[in-house]
C-alpha cells in the first residue's frame, strides 16, 4: 500500500510532529508511513484522511491502484 | 511513564546485580561469564534505550506507546519465539556434545533468547512492518 501523506503534508505545511499530534502518535509512525514501511489501522488511516479533508481512498492507495482520483472516477464524480 | 520508571529501575537493579557479581571476582578470566555479563549489559543497554526514547517523546508532548510501537513489539516477540525454538533445539543438540553443566546451557539459552529478541525488534525497526 501506498500513500501521499508526504505530498499531502507538503502541501498543508506542517511538520511530521505536527500531524503525529494532531492524529495521536508518535513522529516515528509518520515517518514509517511516510516511507512506505508502515501499514497503518483502519483507525489511523481514517484520522490522517480525516485530517487532509479527504476520503481514505485518496491517500492510501493499493499497489494495484493506479493513483488518486479512481475512486471518483468509479462512482462517477 | 510509570512503566519507563519501572523500566529505569529494574534497568539500574541488572546493572547493580552485573556490578556485585564483577566485584567478587565470578567473571574475571572466564569467557563464559564474560559473554553473559556482555549479554546482560546488551540487554540493560536495550531497555536503557527505549526508556530514553520515551522519555523524549514524553518531553516532545507524544504518545509514550501508539499502535507501531505496540506493533513492532508484538511482531518482534512473535519473531523472536519462532527462533527461539529452533535456538532451543540446537542448545539440546549441543548438550549431548559438550560438558557444560544444565544450568550453564540453561543460562546460555535464555541470554539467546534476549539476544534474539533485540536483534529481531532492531530487524522489524529496519525493515518496517509492511505486510502486517
Amino acid at each position: 500500500m501506498n500513500n501521499r501523506i508526504k505530498e499531502l503534508r507538503a502541501k498543508a505545511g506542517i511538520s511530521q510532529l505536527e500531524l503525529a499530534q494532531r492524529v495521536g502518535v508518535r513522529r516515528e509512525t509518520i515517518v514509517f508511513l511516510e516511507k512506505g514501511k508502515y501499514n497503518p489501522s483502519l483507525r489511523l488511516a481514517h484520522d490522517v484522511a480525516r485530517h487532509f479533508g479527504l476520503p481514505i481512498e485518496e491517500v492510501f492507495l493499493f499497489d494495484d491502484e493506479p493513483g488518486p482520483g479512481r475512486a471518483g472516477e468509479a462512482a462517477g464524480v | 511513564m510509570k512503566r519507563t520508571v519501572v523500566m529505569f529501575v529494574i534497568s539500574a537493579l541488572a546493572l547493580a546485580g552485573l556490578a556485585l557479581w564483577t566485584l567478587k571476582g565470578h567473571i574475571a578470566g572466564n569467557a563464559g561469564e564474560m559473554i553473559m555479563g556482555a549479554i546482560v549489559l546488551l540487554v540493560v543497554g536495550f531497555a536503557v534505550f527505549l526508556g530514553v526514547s520515551r522519555l523524549r517523546s514524553h518531553r516532545r508532548g507524544e504518545l509514550g506507546e501508539d499502535e507501531l510501537s505496540k506493533g513492532v513489539m508484538r511482531r518482534a516477540s512473535s519473531l523472536a519465539y519462532y527462533i527461539s525454538i529452533y535456538l532451543w533445539l540446537f542448545v539440546m543438540y549441543i548438550s549431548d556434545k559438550t560438558t557444560l553443566e544444565a544450568h550453564s546451557l540453561v543460562g546460555a539459552g535464555i541470554a539467546g533468547m534476549a539476544v534474539v529478541f533485540v536483534l529481531c525488534w532492531l530487524g522489524v525497526k529496519l525493515f518496517g512492518m509492511k505486510s502486517e
